[in-house]
């Protein structure tokens, strides 16, 4: 009886796990980011060599980014993925993500990447009108995306108007 | 010729005597004469025809004592077979028995003999909890419920229920924890469990956290298995999908909370779930409060060893200062969480 006992309390105590290492917003993002090199235009002079995409700040979205370029490419690009810490750090990229704890430094990112065709990802409400081509929000608990065309083209990228279509906001 | 005679005589009286005890008497009769004996198999032969008799199948006798042969054989002959079909049979005529007339002298014996019986075959349903055998678990189980309410059909079994349902599902979950993951039909079985322990026991707080973790780790599971190559069409309806799991998950997630379950785990789960709607500032507020008891649990236990050190006269120890300088970010970290 009493191993019975014992090998319900086993069962009993068994609890399950969450799926480790699930960072289910990163990876939304991740998909976007992907989604958004194919229906941006990059200059001619940008289309070989790395697709590079920078992280400036701590954000789990440059994890996920890295597990992305294992993978993927952009078109025949392979894709290569960079850590900036600081603004000045920020060296030439196609795309710099900008994190939430760098923010407040919005501007001296658009200053920083203006001699460059980059597009500037951030993720958090207004900044799209700070300078941010694409700027991830989150409406009705869903992952959505607002963009100011203005601010992409601005630095000699073409939006295609698919992306505007699926944009929750055109700016 | 005399001495023949009277060998004739002795091998007569010998026959008669061992084949002439039954001349006119029932199967019962001799069944129960074998069973005295222990002759178990010859008792169960002759039973066995008692019961298709037409003048002694109506008799309760005869199917309590049917149900006693049995419970004899499986005790001495059966009673390493987890399914065994003697237990089984005994249970049978005595559930027989207690449906005819003149039941009552057999009552209080029957209904011992049915609790050892039905102990044996909740035991056995507990052995069988494993991934080859848990569907003869559920098999001993119903028999093991059905044994209980013939003894008393008011007897309540749920607390019996819910601890069987919750092992099993535990041990069904268990693929989890090997990383082997589970297919939508063994989730799904599980979700089933986990919904019928909760329609028996609302706050039950093991099927609360497990089925919020199942309904988090099936909508983790889709969004970590899509490809990076979804167009956002789909990533929207992905998205829809994955939220609505997320949403049906976290009042269980929030019931375990409530009930004050595996405090970290679930606050954890909390935690999870609100990033997997999306909802930061929630994801945040409950892992602030996970890293406070965190935060105090380490607390207590430096606490403790300096105490331990202090007894043992070793104060100006490096060990010593090393405790009391953690002990100091703590105290900062604890007063900084409780600002935010």
């Amino acid at each position: 009886m009493k191993k019975i006992v014992i090998i319900l309390i086993s069962l009993l105590i068994l609890n399950s796990g969450f799926k480790i290492g699930v960072d289910t917003n990163s990876k939304m993002k991740a998909i976007f980011i992907m989604n958004f090199t194919k229906l941006i235009e990059w200059p001619a002079s940008y289309r070989e060599g790395n697709f590079i995409v920078g992280v400036i700040g701590d954000s789990p979205l440059y994890a996920e980014l890295v597990k992305m370029a294992k993978t993927k490419k952009v078109a025949n690009q392979p894709l290569e993925i960079k850590r900036f810490s600081t603004v000045n750090d920020i060296s030439k990229c196609h795309i710099i993500f900008v994190s939430e704890n760098k923010s407040q430094e919005i501007n001296s990112v658009v200053k920083k990447v203006k001699p460059n065709s980059t597009l500037i990802i951030t993720t958090k409400q207004g900044l799209v009108d700070k300078g941010s081509g694409i700027n991830f929000i989150v409406k009705n608990n869903r992952q959505k995306f607002e963009l100011n065309k203005q601010n992409v083209e601005r630095y000699k990228l073409k939006v295609s108007s698919n992306l505007e279509a699926l944009a929750f906001t055109v700016k | 010729m005399d001495k023949r005679i009277y060998i004739l005589l002795i091998v007569s009286m010998l026959v008669n005597s061992a084949f002439g005890q039954f001349v006119g008497r029932d199967h019962l009769s001799v069944s129960l004469f074998y069973m005295q004996k222990t002759e178990l198999d010859s008792a169960k032969k002759y039973i066995d025809l008692a019961v298709i008799d037409e003048t002694l199948k109506t008799a309760a006798k005869t199917w309590y004592y049917r149900g006693y042969i049995y419970k004899d054989l499986y005790k001495k002959q059966d009673k390493n077979n987890k399914v065994s079909p003697v237990r089984l049979t005994s249970i049978e005529s005595f559930r027989q028995m207690l449906t005819l007339e003149g039941k009552d002298e057999f009552k209080e014996s029957t209904f011992k003999i049915l609790k050892y019986e039905a102990s044996t075959l909740y035991n056995d349903a507990a052995r069988m909890l494993n991934p080859e055998q848990y569907k003869l678990a559920l098999g001993n189980y119903e028999v093991f419920r059905s044994t209980m309410l013939l003894i008393n059909p008011n007897a309540d079994l749920t607390t019996r229920d819910v601890k069987f349902k919750l092992a099993l599902a535990s041990m069904l979950n268990r693929p989890v924890k090997n990383s082997a993951g589970l297919d939508s039909a063994q989730t799904d079985q599980i979700k089933g469990l986990y919904m019928e322990i909760l329609t028996l026991d609302t706050n039950n707080p093991a099927a609360n956290y497990n089925l919020a973790i199942l309904y988090y780790n099936e909508a983790a599971d889709i969004i970590n298995n899509m490809g990076y190559d979804v167009d956002i069409m789909r990533l929207n309806e992905i998205q829809d999908y994955c939220l609505e799991i997320f949403l049906i998950g976290l009042p269980y997630m929030k019931k375990s909370y409530e009930l004050k379950y595996k405090r970290k785990e679930t606050l954890t789960g909390l935690s999870n779930i609100y990033y997997g709607l999306n909802d930061m500032e929630k994801s945040k507020l409950y892992k602030k409060e996970l890293e406070s008891i965190e935060v105090e649990e380490r607390y207590t236990l430096l606490k403790n060893k300096l105490k331990e050190i202090e007894e043992k006269g070793l104060k100006d120890s490096d060990q010593y200062r090393k405790y009391e300088a953690e002990i100091q970010k703590l105290e900062d970290k604890f007063k900084d969480l409780k600002k935010e």
